[in-house]
């Protein structure tokens, strides 16, 4: 056991990630996870300081939380799902005894509030719209394409779909025709409608202490849902003072004063760069074991001194590298789906294997699975991770990876 | 980073890809060093990927054994099976090594790179010493032999890379730890196991093949080893002087013809010697025996067979019959009926009056319906299945204590019927006839009838067909009549095996029945009165002197070598009489079919060396009555356990309570 120094802040995290107790359980902070109460028994077996809590829908028994944790002397709440973002901040209210965290964790919860607050703020959203049915769709897709000028017949412009309050790629759709929308499931209404936008997309991981940039990673989609990898190709990494303004913009507007934030960007042909959603939590796609294994530090960690108050500046500076310059390589990975409608076995691609930037993967035996047909963005089978020296390679080899079989 | 064993035909593109792939390990090792024990498992996965892909690099398994160590303390093993080197079983590696995951290939060629590294004293380990470490290792190699040396056979070839890299991964350890050890062993192992004189050698063959290829390509440095293997390999494939060069059966019969009387003499005892000295029969001295029928000029059969005055004798009473036998039953699939003949006439049970009819009726008896099915279901077409069934009958009648249960739950069954070759012979082929001709067993309990093929399956379901085939047909109707037999029994206060000993074997079992534990709460109950009795019973010193007449069937509490308690077995007692050094020792049967096991806390059943006849197992007293839980005594006995000294008694106390009866103490 790493020795908890009594001086600094005592952290609860929201949400039961093992990757994320595995990582503070080494740091120098008191820490106790919040998760629902089946992981009490492992928590027991394995000396895992524990408050058991059922995550459903926002109530009044939040202010019950608060008072627990308050009175076991917690300083602060780390949300580590989507889930517990809105009860982080409704229990960093009253831990911190500042109100306005929670109206500003329903921001985050809310796509469609969020993109409103953002553009009121003077950043540059795409169109978007609310859907409460598959008539505001249909309407949507019709609208964006006649805009474009598009005649009848025309292949239409896509449109993209996401459910309000669900993260990353699960709820989010692409939707180019009536029979797309036919097949929205009736459960992701209400729904954010966005148009699409050709360019470059890429995410930003950036940990916030006193209104300040700490770090920020930029992080280079090759294909969303897919892949990505960090730091960013140079072409992209270019953009970063823009990119750093931008970010700033984000912590004004939202009057984000500390944590963590992992927004998602496009930049356009005509080099413009569009806000699309930022969520107050950590990325999924193991972006911050990317995160590590390009600069060397724990990404929960670093969340663990982003939102503990007592947290000293000089601290944050020894932690955190710097930018591009300490990154020892570029890591990347690829989401592995099977690509075969029947699958019996996991084989890695001889030419990913023999390929020097592979390094290994979490892919899940085929004997555990069933090949779904992919509607929304779902979910991957496992990673295949990836590092190297040369930016360009690696995204090359990762959009490769789309092409070959893993599973045969 | 230094590489060692990188092969030079590889060049450098080989040495990068291995570079690299070290510098991915240690990627990965990081990462699981750093995990707390909680979260191990999800970075194993990621090293044995890499570990996957570097095993089938040439200089792989270097790379590996450098990291070990290390690997092992970051926890790579934690959660498995292999986090305890100590219990491994080397005869499992060889499967995991060709296992369809490559995760476990990948684990299993870390297990044994850290095995190698401790055994090079390169690393340490808490639980395994650098003495354990090799001794696995050669016992997989010897396990293992004919993957290193062997052609790949066709179900090898099947498995492509799956193969290679089993092959790839033993030829590194083979040089390492060398393979003179590994023939050693290899031979030592077994010389114990034929000590033994199992019916069933298929294993051990395989096992001498093995080496005899291996002597073949490999050749060894002279030695007490090479001495003991080459014994054997002449035993199976060429044991006399004209079949030393192992020339072929049809060119060994034309040397025969043109042999003289000498010649033909020194033949036969050649065989007899080779056999008698090892339990094996070559195929020569199968086929030099069928010639020998119609070799006119004088029996070359007794000799051939080695027989003592008592066979002897018998075939001057029986020749027929031994002839017929010998015609029937001794083939080129089957030569091993000759030792089991040899055995039985030496036995004397030919002069028991019903066996010369019993044995008659077997030659003329024709297998019908299931049965058939079964024994050619077990044993192939290559001769008929009452060839198998007769050369089967010999086996068990000539070595009673080498019946075996193979790898079935049946030790009752297979006691049952080592102890009626040994006590009932005749009694025994009444019984295969029944099930031979009518596929049913007529038994009695108490008066109540019991037939077998009115019952359900028992314990072994359909039967084993991994055994000898005596148990091939017996063994799924004897099931059913003991399950059946404990049915009857239900709800009588008390041991069922009480009553059903005695019923299902016969008179000669003792009607009283002492058992060390409560029946319901598993508790020991009268622990003290319960060993008194035994003393009383079998002890020569505390019994008045009186010998065993008749083998009793007994429970014992097995345990492991870490005396842990593993289950109740059916073992029968022999006989308890004093060792060379004057020791009061227990020989007794156990139908496992490897006696010699390690129960832990210096109980080790010898199989050979302290007295044992072929087959049996020893203790000395007091350890065997410490596993003992439940043994059948006279119910005529009016005192027992009087004179019997608390010390002995608390020997024997004191070895049951630090093992299985750990928990069982009452109060």
């Amino acid at each position: 056991m790493t020795d908890k120094n009594p001086e600094k802040g005592y952290v609860a995290l929201l949400g039961w990630s093992l990757n994320a107790i595995d990582a503070v359980d080494r740091f120098d902070r008191r820490y106790v996870v919040v998760a629902p109460p089946w992981a009490e028994d492992y928590c027991n077996q394995n000396g895992i300081p524990f408050v058991p809590w059922d995550f459903d829908r926002l109530n009044e028994r939040s202010h019950e939380l608060a008072h627990q944790l308050d009175e076991m002397g917690v300083d602060v709440a780390i949300p580590i799902f989507e889930e517990t973002v809105e009860w982080a901040g409704a229990v960093n209210a009253v831990l911190l005894k500042n109100p306005r965290l929670l109206g500003q964790a329903m921001l985050f919860r809310d796509k469609s509030l969020m993109k409103r607050r953002a553009q009121l703020g003077g950043i540059r959203v795409g169109v978007f719209e609310e859907a409460h049915d598959r008539g505001d769709v249909i309407r949507f897709l019709k609208r964006v394409n006649q805009t474009l000028l598009k005649l009848d017949g025309d292949p239409n412009d896509p449109i993209h779909f996401k459910a309000f309050d669900k993260s990353g790629t699960a709820g989010h759709r692409v939707i180019r025709t009536p029979e797309d929308v036919d097949n929205i499931p009736d459960e992701e209404f209400p729904a954010l409608l966005e148009s699409h936008l050709d360019g470059w997309e890429f995410a930003v991981e950036a940990w916030i202490k006193n209104g300040k940039i700490q770090f920020l990673n930029i992080s280079e989609y090759v294909t969303l849902g897919y892949s990505v990898f960090v730091p960013a190709t140079p072409e992209l990494e270019a953009h970063r003072d823009r990119i750093t303004e931008e970010i700033e913009k984000l912590i004004e507007v939202f009057d984000i004063d500390f944590g963590f934030i992992h927004p998602e960007y496009f930049l356009t042909s005509d080099n413009k760069l569009y806000f699309g959603e930022v969520a107050y939590r950590p990325p999924g796609f193991n972006a911050l074991e990317l995160i590590e294994r390009a600069y060397g530090f724990n990404g929960y960690q670093g969340l663990v001194l982003a939102f503990d108050p007592k947290t000293t500046q000089e601290e944050l500076d020894a932690f955190f590298p710097k930018e591009i310059e300490d990154a020892k390589g570029h890591a990347g990975c690829f989401g592995v789906y099977p690509r075969r409608r029947v699958v019996s076995r996991l084989e890695i691609p001889e030419e990913t294997a023999n390929h020097p930037y592979f390094e290994f993967h979490e892919l899940s035996d085929p004997r555990e699975q069933k090949v779904a047909k992919r509607s929304a963005f779902g979910t991957h089978w496992g990673l295949a991770y990836f590092f190297g020296d040369n930016a360009h390679d690696l995204r090359d080899l990762l959009k490769k990876q789309e092409e070959l079989d893993y599973y045969v | 980073m230094t590489v060692k064993d990188t092969s030079a035909t590889d060049g450098q593109s080989g040495d990068a890809a291995l570079a690299r792939l070290s510098g991915t390990l240690d990627v990965a090792i990081e990462r699981l060093e750093r995990a707390r024990p909680f979260a191990k498992a999800r970075y194993q996965g990621p090293v044995l990927d890499v570990l996957g892909r570097i095993i089938a690099q040439p200089g792989g398994l270097g790379v590996v054994r450098q990291r070990a160590a290390r690997m092992d303390a970051a926890g790579l093993f934690a959660g498995s099976d292999w986090d305890r080197p100590e219990v491994l079983m080397p005869q499992l590696v060889g499967g995991t090594l060709m296992s369809e995951d490559p995760a476990f290939q990948a684990l299993e060629a870390a297990n044994l790179a850290r095995f190698l590294a401790v055994a090079d004293g390169e690393a340490r380990h808490d639980n395994l010493h650098q003495e354990g470490a090799r001794h696995f290792l050669t016992q997989v190699l010897a396990l293992n032999l004919k993957d290193i040396f062997g052609v790949p056979d066709e179900a090898a070839r099947t498995l492509g890379a799956r193969y290679d890299l089993k092959r790839k991964v033993l030829t590194h350890i083979a040089d390492h730890v060398g393979l003179n050890d590994v023939l050693s062993v290899l031979v030592s192992e077994i010389w114990r196991l034929l000590e033994q004189r199992s019916v069933q050698v298929g294993v051990v063959k395989d096992m001498i093949a093995q080496i005899a290829i291996a002597l073949n390509e490999k050749g060894t440095a002279p030695g007490s080893s090479r001495l003991g293997a080459e014994r054997l390999v002449s035993a199976l494939f060429g044991p006399t002087t004209a079949s030393r060069d192992d020339p072929g059966i049809a060119v060994y019969l034309e040397r025969l013809s043109v042999s003289d009387e000498s010649g033909l003499s020194r033949e036969a005892m050649g065989f007899a010697r080779a056999m008698h000295d090892t339990g094996l029969v070559s195929d020569y001295h199968a086929a030099f025996l069928t010639w020998a029928l119609e070799y006119g000029d004088r029996p070359l059969i007794p000799e051939a067979l080695g027989l003592g005055s008592t066979g002897l004798d018998c075939w001057r009473h029986y020749r027929g019959l031994i002839e017929n036998l010998v015609r029937r039953a001794v083939t080129p699939a089957t030569p091993q009926a000759a030792y089991g003949l040899a055995m039985l006439l030496d036995r004397g049970i030919l002069h028991h009056a019903p066996m010369v009819p019993a044995l008659e009726r077997q030659l003329a008896l024709r297998i019908g319906g299931v049965a058939r099915e079964r024994i050619a279901l077990g044993f192939g077409p290559a001769v008929s299945p009452e060839t198998y069934l007769l050369a089967g009958v010999l086996r068990v009648l000539g070595q009673p204590l080498g019946v075996g249960q193979g790898a079935n739950p049946t030790c009752q069954s297979a006691r049952a019927i080592a102890l009626w070759a040994l006590n009932d012979p005749d009694y025994l082929l009444h019984l295969i006839t029944q099930v031979a001709e009518f596929d049913t067993l007529l038994m009695q309990f108490e008066g109540t009838p019991i037939n077998s093929a009115d019952l359900p399956a028992g314990l072994a379901g359909t039967g084993p067909i991994d055994a000898d085939p005596v148990s091939v047909l017996l063994v799924a109707h004897l099931d059913r009549i003991y399950a059946e037999m404990g049915r009857l029994c239900a709800g009588r206060p008390g041991d069922p095996h009480t009553w059903i000993n005695p019923q299902f074997h016969g008179w000669w079992v003792s009607r009283d029945c002492a058992v060390a534990v409560d029946v319901a709460t598993g508790k020991l109950a009268d622990y003290d009165d319960f060993l008194r009795r035994f003393f009383a019973a079998y002890h020569p010193d505390y019994n008045g002197g009186r010998p065993m007449g008749h083998p009793q069937p007994a429970g014992i509490a097995v345990t492991d070598a870490q005396q842990t308690f593993v289950g109740w077995h059916a073992i029968a007692i022999l006989r308890v009489a004093e060792d060379q050094s004057g020791r009061m020792r227990v020989y007794f049967y156990n139908p496992n079919n490897d006696s010699g096991q390690d129960w832990g806390d210096g109980v080790v059943v010898s199989t050979s060396g302290q007295g044992e006849r072929y087959g049996e197992g020893s203790l000395e007293f007091e350890a065997f009555l410490s596993r003992v839980y439940l043994f059948h005594d006279e119910p005529l006995r009016s005192q027992f356990g009087q004179e019997i000294p608390e010390e002995v008694i608390r020997i024997a106390r004191d070895q049951a309570i630090s093992s299985w009866a750990a928990d069982r103490q009452t109060g």
